[in-house]
């Protein structure tokens, strides 16, 4: 499922026209800051401010819904027209006697210009990643490919599942710079990597895959009870002396026995409350539900 | 008597960003923090200091982040908060007379006049402006265990691609807590409760010894753990993990019967900063002219319905009672249950926002109090327990690895990793690399470069708080937001660049190090 490209987001150029960018010698897409020391102590010059207003309401609305799943969504990034939603910074004069001497503005970089892919874990079975080529890269593979090396071929991402031992390839675009992916094993070790595959005839290139970069391994994190009948021991550690002992799940440690069958957290509270309608007590669909970071309190209390 | 067969912990996350502007009055999202103070964290001492008055023997564990901390600690920030207070006084001054022609509305606006000027009472000649020594006055005395965070809230499972920043985030968080407490934490809150097994060398290197993991943090273990949250677990590493409880987490928060939403209890979103007229709110409320909570509020939640009562003092307390006797009720017989299943006396752990006590939920302190006294004074099977205590009475525990989780939305890191702010991580990624180079390049430096390295580390820190992202994926303040992440990247690329150039700008130095004046102590050394 293609996501529309949120450009605000992607903070890019600047709008320059009142600015002075005091580190104009470093690579063009570095940050842009600004600093100007204003003449007399008097005048400060201000900041418009952008603040919202509702301050009191910090967690109040309602978390909107994230990133869902899909197989393989695409977050497209147009380089060009920035839509930049800033205020202009305007100059305020004031009377007031503060000392402020220094006006800053910044924006983020618009990239590092460095190879490098990185892959986070959003869920168990969605992996955010993202990359970019440095410049002096791109020139390297012109340089052994020719100039239309990056026309003549397609950027792909190879999945790697170390764990399983599996890996599977999806395309990606040259208009993005990060990507959500899904993945169905959960609980397993991942690394990515990025490659170009030829799409047009291109006498310099003689393989059909060339390497780029490859990504830190993450391990995506568990979604189920991993609870295993097989398991015969189970290991106690004293945390004040260190000794570790080896039980075997007897009669004693009733709780997996009285328990039957567990696949998932909704087995374990059946058994507990077995006189009860579990579904209903408990939304264990989502573990966290219910708290304050998952959802407003607004929207419980309303 | 009955015999006690088992334990219930609570534990509060008390936690801020840091938000700190010397450099202007503008900044709505400072009067967070005298919203926190006036309605949760004064309350919360003063409801601790009643039960030690009556003699209630009790137990309660609250995280201080480490942000919070060094605002409670803010000289500037106290002295805003006392302006606050007058302020407040003042509106509730007017209220007074306002209200003269009806009787109910009369008794609240006296209510909060006498509130506001008991807090600046407490605040100033109680307190000496520092409620860090108060919180420390009953950890001292024993009834409440204080624990630390990460240094700024960084969300481990997205940060510690390069651990190294996952570090620093301990080591700040434990040597913050150290300075005010004047000894090591035991606990840490993980920040969002996010936990990576890669975290635990870290933990143990600065002598932590247990976290709190939301509920399937324990649930999805490896191997399973026997006991679910109702017993700690050890990681392979040596940290003990300890799972939030679900029944009780349900019980406060839940949409349909959460004790929050009791009708008698006094609604948020009815405020005069919104009700009053314009001309008259207008002092009280954003410079610019725009509305906001002033925390002045007549109303009760009355129902699902538009129309509001107003609130009622009493009517209230009764309901805090009936729901403290709820509670007290549900734990007797939750443990009743486990206590059959379980090798040692089972745990129940319940922990949540400290701000959901007080500011959300304005009658929360009183409930916390009047269940504290309930668990004392009647008969019950269980007794309050920190963590800590657990682990000292219990240390036979089964070896699992916590699973990979958070207490947000669905689990694990939606809430900070999505498409409205995923463009973020990469820049905080490079930051996290950049420090530890400057690191290598400059070790054990003195002068106007160790300065400057040491505020790098600490715009870096505050570049990392998870409270950035999840306001932007909250959809309110977006812009402070996004306005931090770009100023403290902003500040930090700059002195990037200056350090390795040699040409430090003292001035630039100066100033920034004034605003994002956190973390006097830090020693940029430990990105080494």
């Amino acid at each position: 499922m293609p996501r529309k490209t949120k450009e605000t987001n992607e903070i890019t150029k600047v709008l320059t026209s009142t600015k002075t960018t005091d580190v104009a010698k470093k690579e063009a897409k570095k940050t842009t800051t600004k600093s100007i020391t204003s003449a007399t102590k008097k005048t400060t010059a201000k900041k418009d401010v952008v603040t919202n207003v509702k301050s009191a309401t910090k967690k109040s609305s309602t978390a909107k819904s994230v990133a869902k799943k899909s197989s393989a969504t695409t977050k497209k990034k147009t380089a060009t027209k920035a839509s930049t939603k800033k205020v202009p910074t305007k100059k305020k004069a004031t009377t007031k006697k503060q000392k402020v001497d220094i006006v800053e503005y910044y924006d983020l970089p618009y990239r590092y210009n460095q190879t490098v892919v990185k892959v986070l874990a959003q869920t168990p079975t969605n992996l955010f990643i993202y990359w970019d080529i440095s410049d002096k890269d791109r020139e390297k593979y012109k340089e052994q490919f020719g100039e239309n090396f990056f026309e003549t071929t397609k950027p792909v991402l190879i999945i790697h599942n170390i764990t399983m031992n599996y890996s599977f390839e999806v395309d990606i675009n040259d208009f993005a710079n990060s990507w959500y992916l899904h993945v169905n094993d959960a609980k397993c070790d991942y690394k990515i990597e990025l490659g170009r595959r030829p799409i047009k005839q291109n006498p310099k290139i003689k393989t059909d895959y060339i390497y780029i970069s490859t990504s830190n391994d993450i391990e995506s994190p568990n979604d189920h009870i991993l609870f295993n009948k097989e398991q015969k021991m189970v290991y106690f550690r004293n945390v004040k002396t260190g000794v570790q002992i080896e039980k075997p799940i007897s009669a004693n440690l009733s709780f997996i026995r009285n328990m039957g069958k567990i696949y998932n957290i909704y087995d374990i509270y059946k058994a507990i409350y077995q006189n009860e309608n579990v579904e209903e007590i408990y939304d264990l669909s989502n573990p966290s539900s219910g708290n304050p970071s998952s959802g407003s309190l607004s929207s419980k209390l309303k | 008597m009955q015999e006690k067969k088992g334990y219930v912990s609570f534990v509060l996350h008390a936690h801020l960003p840091f938000i700190h502007h010397p450099e202007s009055d503008d900044y709505l999202e400072e009067s967070w923090l005298y919203e926190a103070i006036s309605e949760t964290y004064i309350p919360l001492l003063t409801n601790f200091q009643k039960l030690v008055d009556e003699g209630v023997n009790f137990r309660i564990t609250m995280s201080m982040t480490p942000p919070l901390l060094s605002m409670l600690d803010n000289k500037l920030l106290q002295r805003k908060y006392i302006r606050y207070l007058k302020q407040m006084i003042e509106l509730s001054g007017k209220e007074i007379k306002r209200t003269a022609g009806d009787e109910r509305l009369n008794q609240l606006a006296h209510y909060y006049y006498d509130r506001y000027s008991n807090d600046l009472h407490l605040f100033k000649d109680v307190y000496k402006c520092n409620l860090i020594q108060g919180f420390k006055h009953f950890q001292d005395i024993g009834v409440l265990e204080i624990i630390t965070c990460g240094a700024t809230h960084g969300y481990f499972p997205i940060l510690y691609v390069n651990e190294k920043t996952v570090k620093a985030q301990i080591a700040v968080g434990v040597q913050t807590y150290e300075r005010y407490f004047g000894r090591k934490p035991r606990g840490i809150w993980l920040p969002e409760c996010g936990y990576v097994p890669e975290a635990d060398k870290y933990l143990k290197e600065f002598g932590i010894d247990y976290i709190i993991t939301e509920s399937h943090g324990i649930l999805y273990a490896d191997p399973t753990p026997l006991y679910g949250t109702f017993a700690p677990i050890v990681s392979p590493e040596g940290v003990v993990a300890f799972g939030r409880d679900i029944e009780s987490s349900r019980q406060v928060w839940s949409s349909i019967d959460g004790y929050p939403g009791d009708f008698n209890y006094r609604e948020f979103y009815r405020d005069i900063g919104y009700d009053a007229d314009y001309d008259y709110i207008k002092p009280y409320i954003a410079h610019n002219g725009v509305r906001v909570h002033t925390g002045i509020k007549y109303y009760r939640i009355t129902g699902k319905t538009e129309f509001k009562d107003y609130y009622n003092l009493q009517w209230a307390k009764d309901s805090v009672e009936r729901q403290a006797g709820h509670f007290f009720d549900s734990r007797n017989a939750q443990i009743e249950n486990l206590a059959q299943y379980t090798e040692n006396p089972p745990i129940i752990l319940c922990p949540y926002d400290a701000e959901l006590y007080g500011h959300w939920w304005y009658e929360g302190p009183y409930w916390l109090y009047i269940l504290f006294k309930k668990i004392y004074y009647d008969d019950c099977n269980f007794e309050l327990i920190t963590p800590s205590e657990y682990i000292d009475k219990y240390p036979n525990m089964q070896v699992a690895s916590p699973c990979r989780s958070s207490w947000g939305a669905n689990g694990y890191s939606e809430v900070w990793l999505n498409p409205t702010n995923d463009y973020v991580h990469r820049h905080l990624h490079v930051a996290g690399d950049r420090m530890c180079e400057l690191a290598h390049l400059y070790p054990n430096t003195k002068g106007l470069k160790e300065k400057a390295l040491n505020q790098c580390a600490r715009e870096l820190l505050l570049a990392q708080s998870s409270d950035w992202l999840f306001i932007i994926t909250n959809g309110t303040m977006v812009d402070y937001a996004k306005k931090r992440i770009k100023d403290h990247i902003g500040r930090f690329t700059k002195l990037y660049y200056q350090i390795k150039e040699n040409n430090i700008d003292e001035e630039f130095l100066k100033d920034i190090s004034k605003k994002d004046c956190v973390f006097p102590d830090i020693d940029y050394m430990i990105y080494y």
